[in-house]
């Protein structure tokens, strides 16, 4: 690796404009999304202004979370009592159009944004058709017809407070007359499983890779939004903010700051903005996601017996099979840390977790004098370059190639295509000795932000996730991936370390994750909220 | 991979019956092959660090078992992607108006042509992947097979004597400028660079005291092609990734760089009609694609529909890069006897000698030279 060289100066956030789940994330056990169409406009107006001051902010949600995480810490346990519920909201298109103009709205620098996820649905995530299993028109949310003006994003630790400050918040008798007022289209609760917190409903730790974003919270450069935990002496203190969490410039977030070159990640200025109020706007990606749990419990354990017997391949088991998929075991333990084995006390430890490249060696970091999180003396990554540990179709490595090339560039253009999860269960989870399929709806409410739809979310989607060549030959993403069309869905496997065989090209099903709703939303600034809530 | 002969890219039939004609193409292929492998010996020699991981398999073919390796990569320039949210990609920048002698600025090994009407909407877009070596080695062996297939995919008013000059075969005639896309153009976009490449990238690189591993890095450091494009980092890095675990190194026969796919899927007209399907091979196969063309059947094409009628995600075709960015692009590298040598990183800076270009602009001297990645 070339010696770092210092990151040139960080902005300031405006924290107090930007609303608090984009950079911090609420990071709650529990979150209810509501969708409105708006009506009447200037009762939506009203119902706006009155809503405008419970928005929660960066400062809110970032100096809550540190003081949650600094107790957790002290304590060892979470601070019990300690809750908050915040309120975030978001705006489709079409939602915009009503609150300011059709010629703003097309002045939007996103083009997916403006013709929403239901004309992208099927050329960019390959998803069903209308008529289809898991086409547009049985979506319970965003399907035709159905798309929501208003996104609310509820979240608290006690899932009672969300009703309560649901019932606060939603359009009311003074907002306006009850035809006038915005109306319910959709809602829905999220909460984190309760039997496997932080475990998505096939049984995979989630979220756990994030990217670190840069800029400052005050005119002092050490008061920084992602504090960083490696040693001044660790090359990659330029870089990463802890060992795994890659530093992003936040123009790739959050629209009005320096975004970074794809070409060698140096910070490159702001475009000028088209309409003043983007700045300090987000945009976000919805999407409800059906998980089959059965059906991929079974494949795995089917497919695994049958695996099993052939050379290369002795000993797989259903776990096992899953973590090639994944690319991480259960645990969150990934592959290139500990290949034929789940290591949980890695998986649990998220730094050491998300510690790893697939091409370049990863030395264990240096952590900063005086870091109390404990040391990673967990085995180092191994390069992988070839794909022998993590096959190149596994989901994580789909979804973030990180040090591999792609077909559109390097590391450097893998990091701009980077997105802030912040998306959560929903539907109980499916009992491990369940016999067949309990017909409940679960699956994810997958929420995602960034400063470019097309650029960032549909990349990983149309170009690595759903294709069966790029970044690298080897088949779907078998997790999220849907092949194009009704052609078949595959992944290449290599021999499980340690023994000799043959590559195995594995068919899968057409999906075990179907879309069941979602949408794309502009997640406006403070300032922006209220200039629409005022607007004659 | 030992092989008795190169054949021409994707298998084409141009030359079938042509004993001797095949023959001279497989020796001009070995030749690029045998220069590469004469060059890193030479530089790895002098640097002290071993011989040459890449092979003519020809001349030097290895009986092992082989694995094969697509190396793929988006077809639209990068140089012309959206830099950053908020900056749109520039589409038309990166298919200026056709002006006969025009070099197309479309430098990853796919070009286009685009066809339209009176009304500007697209008709037809035309891509193609084949090199200008093969078609100026045609144009030497077989001058009837090069006019009748340039009046078979551009247009049938070719004449003989528009495909030439005095000095030979004319690469920017303007039937493969103005007025179509019968191979590729741009300086870079050649086999003897594809071949070069390879090569070189198997050269295991060094600085700072670790072995070079990122794509940005080894493009800087051994300098063998343009960090900006989506293909030479890509094949250079996939290719050292081999190198660096002691393979020997080849590319397949026919050597080629191939579309490797459309991706089409979800494609529709503004009521909501698929539009798909209409992607169409006309030279290669569907794994080894030499030659396509974009184009609405005719039934549609009767209704009045054109390309820019067709959305991709709700946008309309205003260019045929918005088809080309969802082409993927590939050629295929062979590889044998892992762990079999062990050759030294060579510190960057130092550089396989390459051979020298003259005064001429470099588009000119594409037609006459040997031009690499690095060099165009």
């Amino acid at each position: 690796m070339s010696p770092a060289l210092p990151a040139p100066p960080e902005p300031l956030l405006e924290v107090d404009d930007i609303q608090g789940n984009i950079l911090a994330g609420f990071q709650k056990d529990h979150q209810l999304l509501v969708g409105l169409r708006l009506r009447d406009i200037a009762a939506a107006r009203r119902w706006l202004r009155r809503l405008v001051p419970e928005v929660a902010t960066t400062t809110e949600v970032h100096h809550f979370n540190q003081l949650f995480q600094r107790l957790k810490t002290r304590r060892g346990r979470d601070p019990e009592g300690m809750a908050a519920t915040w309120m975030n909201l978001a705006v489709s298109a079409g939602g915009l159009e009503k609150l300011t103009s059709p010629g703003e709205v097309a002045q939007l620098p996103d083009d997916a944004f403006r013709l929403g996820l239901l004309a992208r649905s099927a050329a960019v995530l390959h998803d069903p058709a209308i008529g289809e299993p898991g086409g547009p028109d049985t979506w319970k949310v965003g399907g035709p017809d159905r798309v929501p003006d208003v996104l609310l994003l509820l979240a608290s630790e006690v899932r009672s407070q969300l009703d309560a400050a649901v019932d606060r918040l939603l359009p009311r008798q003074d907002d306006g007359a009850a035809a006038d007022l915005p109306e319910v289209i959709y809602n829905e609760h999220g909460d984190v499983r309760p039997d496997l917190p932080g475990h998505e409903h096939f049984g995979f730790k989630d979220g756990i890779s994030q990217p670190g974003v840069r800029g400052l919270l005050s005119h002092n450069p050490d008061v920084v939004l992602e504090p960083r935990h490696l040693a001044p002496s660790d090359p990659r203190s330029q870089v990463d903010a802890r060992p795994g969490m890659e530093l992003i410039w936040p123009g790739h977030f959050v629209l009005g700051y320096p975004a970074q070159s794809r070409i060698d990640g140096t910070p490159l200025p702001p475009p000028p903005l088209p309409l003043p109020w983007l700045k300090n706007g987000s945009l976000l990606v919805f999407r409800r996601l059906l998980q089959d749990v059965h059906g991929f419990r079974t494949f795995l354990r089917e497919r695994a017996a049958d695996l099993a017997a052939r050379p290369g391949f002795a000993g797989l088991t259903a776990d096992h099979l899953g973590a090639l998929f994944v690319g991480r075991w259960p645990s969150g333990a990934p592959l290139v840390r500990s290949p034929g084995i789940d290591v949980p006390r890695l998986g649990a430890d998220e730094w050491a977790a998300n510690h790893f490249n697939y091409v370049a060696p990863m030395p264990p970091a240096l952590l900063r004098p005086g870091e109390v999180h404990p040391p990673d003396r967990f085995p180092a990554a191994q390069p992988d370059a070839a794909g022998l540990l993590c096959p190149f179709a596994a989901h994580v490595r789909k979804a973030n190639p990180r040090d591999q090339d792609t077909e559109i560039g390097d590391a450097f253009d893998t990091a701009t295509r980077r997105i802030l999860r912040r998306g959560i269960p929903f539907g109980p989870p499916l009992p491990a000795d369940a016999a067949g399929p309990d017909g409940v709806p679960r699956g994810l409410l997958f929420l995602c932000y960034q400063a470019s739809i097309e650029q960032q979310f549909e990349v990983l989607m149309g170009n690595w996730i759903n294709a069966p060549s790029t970044p690298r030959p080897g088949g779907h993403d078998p997790i999220l991936g849907q092949a194009a069309g009704g052609a078949d869905r595959f992944i290449v496997l290599p021999p499980l370390p340690g023994q000799a065989g043959a590559a195995v090209t594995v068919p899968l099903p057409p999906r075990w994750v179907t879309p069941g709703g979602g949408g794309y939303f502009f997640a406006p600034s403070l300032t922006a909220l209220n200039d629409f809530a005022t607007r004659p | 991979m030992k092989i008795t002969r190169f054949t021409p890219p994707g298998n084409n039939t141009d030359l079938d019956g042509n004993a001797a004609a095949l023959q001279q193409w497989s020796d001009l292929l070995s030749g690029y092959f045998t220069e590469a492998v004469d060059r890193l010996n030479n530089f790895l020699g002098q640097q002290g660090a071993g011989a040459s991981q890449f092979y003519n398999p020809l001349t030097q073919g290895i009986a092992a078992p082989d694995t094969r390796q697509d190396i793929t990569w988006n077809g639209f320039p990068r140089r012309f992607i959206s830099p950053q949210p908020g900056v749109p990609t520039n589409y038309a920048a990166a298919e200026p108006t056709p002006a006969a002698g025009l070099v197309r600025p479309q430098d990853e090994y796919l070009e286009w042509h685009v066809t339209r009407d009176a009304q500007n909407r697209i008709t037809s877009v035309q891509f193609t992947c084949e090199g200008p070596d093969y078609w100026r080695f045609l144009a030497g062996a077989d001058q009837q097979k090069l006019l009748e297939l340039y009046r078979q995919f551009i247009s049938p008013q070719v004449q003989l004597t528009d495909l030439f000059t005095p000095s030979g075969y004319n690469v920017r005639n303007r039937w493969n400028t103005a007025n179509g896309a019968m191979h590729l153009t741009h300086p870079a976009n050649n086999l003897f660079a594809e071949v070069q490449l390879g090569a070189e990238a198997t050269v295991r690189r060094q600085q700072f005291g670790a072995e070079v591993t990122s794509s940005a890095a080894l493009i800087k450091c051994a300098r063998f092609g343009d960090g900006s494009r989506n293909s030479d980092p890509k094949i250079g890095i996939e290719v050292n990734n081999f190198a660096r675990q002691g393979f020997h190194i080849t590319l397949d026969d026919p050597v080629g760089l191939y579309i490797d796919g459309l991706d089409d899927h979800g494609w529709q007209f503004a009521d909501g009609t698929p539009a798909q399907g209409f992607f169409k091979i006309l030279r290669g196969s569907p794994t080894r694609t030499l030659r396509a063309e974009y184009r609405l059947p005719s039934a549609l094409a009767a209704q009045g529909k054109t390309v820019s009628d067709v959305l991709i995600g709700g946008k309309p075709i205003h260019f045929g890069g918005q088809i080309a960015e969802r082409i993927t692009m590939k050629l295929t590298g062979v590889v044998c006897q892992p762990n079999s040598v062990q050759n030294l990183p060579v510190a960057c800076g130092a550089v396989p000698q390459l051979p020298a270009l003259g005064a001429a602009p470099l588009a000119a001297q594409a037609d006459e030279l040997k031009v690499t990645r690095s060099q165009a």
